[in-house]
C-alpha cells in the first residue's frame, strides 16, 4: 500500500475513530461526575443565565480594559494563530472538499493566495508564540510536554499545508500523505492532551458565563 | 523475402522496404529523442544507430491480464514508425498474436528462449496470481509464476507492461483473492522496467525499445523502475486546465457549467497531482485526447494500488473516512469508558470522604 | 525585586506522609463537573499571571494564578480524571510529595486573595477563584492551613462560632454597650422579625460604629429587625482556611436563626467574603432555596434609597471608591455603592479599573491574617496606592471592613494623608430624620 493510500484509507479510519473516542471518553469522564446543586436565589432567569452563557463565549475573546497592557501581546499572538488557521481550515478549497465529503455542507472557498498569506501569519505567530513559550519565565514555568507536543502537531499540518499548495518543494504526493499523515497524528493526540481546548473552551465560557450571570458578576 | 532474410535486416533496410527513407528516420530520431527527454546532439547518434540496429528477439508472456494492454499497443491508426518498430521487434512469442497454440505454441517457447539466451526482451502483461501455488492463472497446466521464474532467468531485461504486471493493478485490488503480485514482487537480479498504465500509453513501450535498439541499454528510470522521460511529471503538471486549478475554477458535478468550460476536474476526484504518466502530454489515439479533456478526471491507472485509492470521484482532498455507523460506535465506545472512569471517580470520592471521617454536617 | 517576598514567607513544616493523603482526600472529596472541567482545560497561555496584583507586583513566576493549584489538579488527574488510571500507570500525574506540599502552602494562602481577577482574564472560563478556595480544603484536612491568625482564628471560630472564641452573652452585653455608646435603639434576640443583621468580626474588634450603623439604618426605615445572638458574625474565616466543617457551621447557624425568628430577609455586613458565603452558598449547606433574601447592606441602603424608605442628606465632597472583590467582582453589587453615593451627593472620582475590574486591595481572602505574608500583601497594595493617588483624592469610601481595615494599614505604612472610611457609616451618619 502507498504511503498516501494508508494516509487516506486505514490511517483516516484509525485516527478519526481514536479521535472520536477519546473526546467522547474525556467529555463523559469529565460530565458525568456528580454536579453540584444550586439553590441561591439567582440574579438572572434562566433565559438571562443562558445568554450570558452564550455572551461569554464571545466576549472572552477580548480581554477587559484592565487587562490590555500587559496580555495584548498574548492575545494579537494568538489571535493571529486561531484566525489564520481558520481561514486555512474553512477558508481553503480542499478542506472544504473534505468536510463536504464527510457532512454534504459546502461553500465558497477563499482565493489560493488568500489562503497562503493567511497560512505564512500563522506559521509565523506559532513561531513566535513558541519563542515566547521557552523565554517568558510564567510560560517556562508553566510548559510541559504537551504544550510542545501539541506545537509541533499543530505546526507539521501548517507548514507541510502551504508547502503543498504551493506545489514547489517535494513531489504532491508525498507532501499529500505527510500533511495528511500529520493532521491524524495530531487527531490521535488530540482528546488527551491540551488541545482538547477546541472542545473543552465552549463548555468552559459557557459555563462560567450561566455561572456569573446567575450571580451577576463581572463577567 | 524468407524468414532469414529478414531476422538479420537492419532497421534502416526494413523501413526502406516500406517506403521510409533515411530523412525519415532521423526525423524519427529527433522527435524520439525529445519524447525520451535526451539532449538534442543525440537524435542524430540514435539514427546512426537505428539504421545498423538488428532485430531484437521480446518474449512476451501474457499472465493475469485482460489483454488491453496488448490491444492498445497494436491500435495504430496509421502506419508510423512508431508501429513498425513493433513490426521490427522479433515477437518471437505472444499467445494472443501467434498463430501456433498448445504444444506448437510451447515448443516455439522454448525454442526462442534456447535461441536468444540472454539476449531476450521479457515483456510481461498482467499481475502474477501467487495465493495456493499459483492455481488462478495456469498456461497448459504451468503457473505464472513457474513461468516468469524460468524465462526470466534468461532474459536481458524484464518489462512489466501495464498496471497489473507493474504492481499488480487490478486483480490485486481489495480484496486480492488470487494473490496477485507485480513483477517486482518476484523477480530480483534482472534489470526490471515498469510501464504502468491501465492501459499504458503506446509511445511509452515505443520509446523505451527505441531507446534500446539504439543504445543497447535500457532508458533511466525513476524510483518506481518507471522510464523517467515519460513518468518523471504528473499529470498535473502537464495539464492543459491547470490555469483553472490555480485560479480555483472547479467543475463541481459532471457536466454543470464549469465543466462545460472546461474546468479543473480536481474536485470531481481527478488523481492527476499525484498521478505520473504521459498522457497529458503524449495523450491518446495518436494525440486525439486523453480523459481530462474528454471531462473525466485521471483515475491514477499508472500507480500503484489505484483501484484501492478512495474511490475514483473522491477527490484527493477527501479519503475514506469511517462512516457515521463506526463513529457512532467509537463515540459510544469513548461514553462507555468516560462513564467507567465517571463512576471509579465517584467511588474514590465518596471513599475520600468516608475516610476523612464522617461529620453528620458533610453534604454528601 | 522577589527575594523579600520569598525571603519573607518561610517554608511550612514538611507533613507526613498521612497528611499528605489526607490533603488529597481533600482534593478529590468534592469535584463535580464545573471543577473537573476547570482543571482540564489549562492551556498555559499565562494571562492569568498578568492579572494577579501578586505576580504583577513580583515578577515570580510561581505566583501565576493556576499553578498555584497545581496539587490540585495532578491529585484530580491521578485520583478522578477521565484517564485516572493511564495517569498512574504511565506516571503521568507524579504523587504529591509532603515537600511540595509544604512548598505549595504559601502558594495558596499567602499569595491568592481569592480575588477573581484571574477568573476575569481566563480565555478558557475557568474560574481559578474558586479553585484556590477547593485547593485550601485539602490543605486544611492535611493541617496545612497557613498557620498565624488564620489558622488560629479558623479553629475558634468552628469550636466557638466566633474567631475570638466570644459567646452569645459577650456578643449580646457587646451589642448594649455599642447602643449606648453611640446613642441607638439595639435590638437583641427578638423572637420575631423581618430583618436579621449580622456583622463581621472585624466589626466587632475594630470598627464598633459600624454595628451601631447598621441599627441607626434600620431604625431610621422602621423596619422590624432584631440581632440574633445564635447567628451573628458572618466572617467565616473558616471559609477562608479551607475548613468546609466550620463553614458549614457558621453558616447554618445564621439560616437559622433566621428561620427561628420568621426572618425576610438577613443583611450582610461590610465584609466581602461573608456576603459570597451567605448570598451564594449558605442554601446549597441548607440543601434547598433559603426562604429569605440575603442582601449586603449596600444593596438594602440602595434599595431602600430607591423606594424613598432612607433618606439622606447631601454630604457634598470628592472622594473615591475602593470595589471590595467579593462585592463586585464576585458577587454582582457593584452598581449599589455608586447609587448611594450619587445621592449623597459625593463627588465621585473613580480610579482607573474601578467597579468590577479593580484590583484587590491585597487583604482579602484570609491573606491579612497571616503574618508572613505582610511582605507580600504591602508590595500588592502599592497598586491600589498609585490608583488612589492618581484619583487626586484624600477620602476612600469602601463597603468592606477587610478592606478598610487593609487600606489603613497600607496608608499608615507610607504616612498616607488619606481617610479610609465606611460607606454604611457615611449613610448612617447623614441619615434625613
Amino acid at each position: 500500500m502507498t504511503l498516501l493510500a494508508f494516509a487516506r484509507g486505514p490511517a483516516l479510519q484509525a485516527a478519526l475513530l481514536i479521535m472520536i473516542a477519546g473526546i467522547f471518553w474525556r467529555l463523559a469522564g469529565i460530565f458525568l461526575l456528580p454536579p453540584r446543586a444550586q439553590h441561591a436565589a439567582p440574579r438572572h432567569s434562566l433565559a438571562g443565565r443562558i445568554g450570558g452563557g452564550a455572551l461569554m463565549i464571545v466576549s472572552r475573546f477580548i480581554p477587559h480594559h484592565t487587562f490590555w497592557p500587559r496580555v495584548a501581546m498574548s492575545v494579537v499572538l494568538s489571535t493571529t494563530f486561531h484566525l489564520g488557521l481558520a481561514i486555512i481550515l474553512l477558508g481553503g478549497a480542499p478542506h472544504i472538499l473534505l468536510i463536504h465529503q464527510v457532512t454534504g455542507l459546502t461553500w465558497p472557498g477563499l482565493p489560493k493566495g488568500l489562503i497562503v498569506i493567511s497560512s505564512g501569519l500563522t506559521l509565523a505567530s506559532m513561531i513566535v508564540l513558541l519563542i515566547r513559550r521557552i523565554t517568558h519565565p510564567v510560560l517556562r514555568m508553566l510548559s510541559t510536554v504537551d504544550d510542545y507536543l501539541s506545537w509541533l502537531l499543530v505546526f507539521l499540518p501548517v507548514l507541510t499545508g502551504i508547502l503543498l499548495a504551493g506545489e514547489t518543494i517535494g513531489g504532491y504526493g508525498t507532501l499529500l500523505a505527510l500533511h495528511i499523515l500529520s493532521v491524524e497524528l495530531m487527531m490521535v493526540w488530540l482528546p488527551f492532551g491540551k488541545l482538547m481546548h477546541g472542545a473543552l473552551v465552549f463548555a468552559g465560557r459557557w459555563g462560567m458565563g450561566m455561572n456569573f450571570a446567575r450571580k451577576g458578576a463581572a463577567t | 523475402m524468407d524468414d532469414r532474410e529478414t531476422m538479420t535486416e537492419t532497421l534502416c533496410a526494413m523501413l526502406a522496404r516500406r517506403g521510409f527513407g533515411r530523412r525519415s528516420l532521423l526525423q524519427f530520431a529527433i522527435a524520439m529523442t525529445s519524447s525520451l527527454a535526451l539532449p538534442p546532439s543525440v537524435a542524430p547518434v540514435m539514427a546512426a544507430n537505428l539504421a545498423k540496429a538488428k532485430r531484437r528477439s521480446v518474449i512476451w508472456l501474457s499472465f493475469q491480464e485482460c489483454t488491453g494492454c496488448l490491444e492498445t499497443l497494436l491500435r495504430s491508426s496509421s502506419p508510423t514508425i512508431d508501429s513498425l518498430i513493433f513490426d521490427f521487434i522479433s515477437l518471437d512469442y505472444q499467445e494472443a498474436l501467434m498463430a501456433a497454440a498448445g504444444d506448437a505454441a510451447e515448443r516455439t517457447l522454448r525454442e526462442a528462449v534456447a535461441a536468444n539466451k540472454g539476449q531476450y526482451l521479457l515483456a510481461i502483461d498482467g499481475s502474477i496470481p501467487i495465493k495456493d501455488g499459483g492455481v488462478y492463472s495456469l498456461t497448459g497446466g504451468r503457473s505464472n509464476v513457474e513461468m516468469l521464474a524460468e524465462i526470466a532467468t534468461n532474459a536481458r531485461a524484464v518489462l512489466a507492461i501495464g498496471t497489473c504486471a507493474a504492481y499488480g493493478g487490478i486483480p490485486k485490488a481489495y480484496p486480492n483473492p488470487t494473490g496477485a503480485v507485480g513483477v517486482d514482487d518476484l523477480v530480483s537480479g534482472k534489470p526490471i522496467v515498469n510501464i504502468p498504465g491501465c492501459p499504458p500509453v503506446p509511445e511509452v513501450l515505443s520509446g523505451v525499445l527505441v531507446h534500446f535498439i539504439s543504445f543497447g541499454r535500457l532508458p533511466d528510470l525513476d524510483d518506481r523502475k518507471r522510464p523517467l522521460a515519460y513518468f518523471g511529471t504528473t499529470i498535473h503538471d502537464q495539464c492543459y486546465r491547470r490555469p483553472f486549478y490555480d485560479q480555483g475554477k472547479f467543475a463541481k458535478s459532471f457536466d454543470d457549467a464549469g465543466a462545460r468550460q472546461g474546468w479543473c476536474l480536481f474536485e470531481l476526484g481527478c488523481k492527476g497531482p499525484t498521478t505520473h504518466n504521459a498522457c497529458a502530454s503524449l495523450k491518446w489515439n495518436g494525440g486525439a485526447s486523453f480523459p481530462i479533456e474528454s471531462g473525466h478526471g485521471c483515475l491514477g491507472c499508472s500507480e500503484p494500488d489505484f483501484w484501492d485509492a478512495g474511490g475514483f470521484y473522491t477527490p484527493l482532498a477527501g479519503g475514506s473516512p469511517p462512516g457515521w455507523r463506526n463513529a457512532g460506535i467509537a463515540a459510544a465506545v469513548g461514553v462507555a469508558a468516560g462513564a467507567a472512569a465517571a463512576l471509579a471517580a465517584r467511588g474514590r470520592a465518596a471513599s475520600a470522604r468516608h475516610k476523612a471521617g464522617p461529620s453528620p454536617e458533610e453534604t454528601p | 525585586m522577589s527575594s523579600d517576598a520569598k525571603a519573607a514567607a518561610p517554608p511550612a513544616e514538611v507533613p507526613n506522609a498521612g497528611q499528605v493523603a489526607a490533603a488529597v482526600r481533600g482534593f478529590i472529596a468534592d469535584i463535580g463537573p464545573t471543577v473537573a472541567l476547570a482543571l482540564s482545560s489549562c492551556v498555559h497561555c499565562g494571562r492569568c499571571a498578568e492579572a494577579c496584583q501578586f505576580y504583577v507586583q513580583t515578577g515570580d513566576p510561581r505566583y501565576t494564578p493556576i499553578h498555584k493549584v497545581e496539587p490540585f489538579r495532578r491529585a484530580y488527574e491521578r485520583e478522578v480524571g477521565p484517564f485516572a488510571f493511564a495517569y498512574r500507570l504511565l506516571g503521568l500525574a507524579p504523587k504529591i510529595t509532603p515537600d511540595e506540599l509544604a512548598r505549595w502552602q504559601e502558594l495558596i494562602y499567602d499569595s491568592c486573595n481569592m480575588c477573581g481577577r484571574c477568573s476575569l482574564i481566563c480565555p478558557m472560563g475557568i474560574d481559578i477563584a474558586e479553585l484556590v478556595e477547593r485547593a485550601r480544603h485539602g490543605m486544611f484536612a492535611a493541617g496545612l492551613a497557613a498557620a498565624d491568625f488564620l489558622g488560629v482564628l479558623a479553629e475558634k471560630e468552628h469550636a466557638t462560632g466566633s474567631p475570638f472564641g466570644l459567646v452569645r452573652s459577650q456578643f449580646e452585653d457587646m451589642l448594649h454597650a455599642v447602643g449606648r455608646d453611640h446613642g441607638v435603639v439595639m435590638n437583641v434576640d427578638k423572637g420575631t422579625a423581618d430583618i436579621v443583621p449580622t456583622v463581621s468580626s472585624i466589626d466587632v474588634k475594630m470598627y464598633p460604629a459600624s454595628m451601631a450603623a447598621i441599627a441607626k439604618v434600620l431604625n431610621h426605615m422602621g423596619a422590624s429587625w432584631t440581632f440574633r445572638t445564635d447567628g451573628f458574625d458572618a466572617d467565616n474565616v473558616s471559609l477562608t482556611a479551607g475548613d468546609r466543617a466550620g463553614q458549614r457551621k457558621i453558616t447554618l447557624g445564621i439560616v437559622k436563626a433566621a428561620l427561628a425568628c420568621d426572618a425576610n430577609t438577613v443583611v450582610m455586613p461590610e465584609c466581602g467574603h461573608s456576603f459570597t458565603e451567605m448570598r451564594w452558598e449558605a442554601a446549597n449547606a441548607f440543601g434547598e432555596a433559603l426562604p429569605f433574601r440575603v442582601l449586603q447592606i449596600t444593596e438594602l441602603i440602595a434599595e431602600g434609597l430607591s423606594v424613598g424608605r432612607i433618606r439622606v442628606n447631601k454630604v457634598p465632597h470628592s472622594a473615591t471608591y475602593h470595589d471590595a472583590c467579593q462585592l463586585s467582582r464576585r458577587g454582582g453589587a457593584t452598581a449599589a455603592p455608586r447609587v448611594i453615593l450619587e445621592a449623597l451627593g459625593v463627588e465621585l472620582h473613580e480610579m482607573e479599573d474601578a467597579g468590577a475590574t479593580n484590583w484587590c486591595c491585597g487583604g482579602g481572602g484570609g491573606v491579612a491574617l497571616i503574618k508572613r505574608a505582610q511582605p507580600l500583601m504591602d508590595k500588592a497594595f502599592e497598586i491600589k496606592q498609585r490608583q488612589i493617588e492618581v484619583t487626586g483624592v484624600a477620602t476612600i469610601y469602601t463597603s468592606c471592613s477587610g478592606c478598610r481595615q487593609t487600606l489603613e494599614h497600607g496608608g499608615k505604612a507610607r504616612n498616607w494623608n488619606k481617610t479610609v472610611a465606611s460607606l454604611l457609616e457615611l449613610v448612617a451618619d447623614n441619615l434625613k430624620d
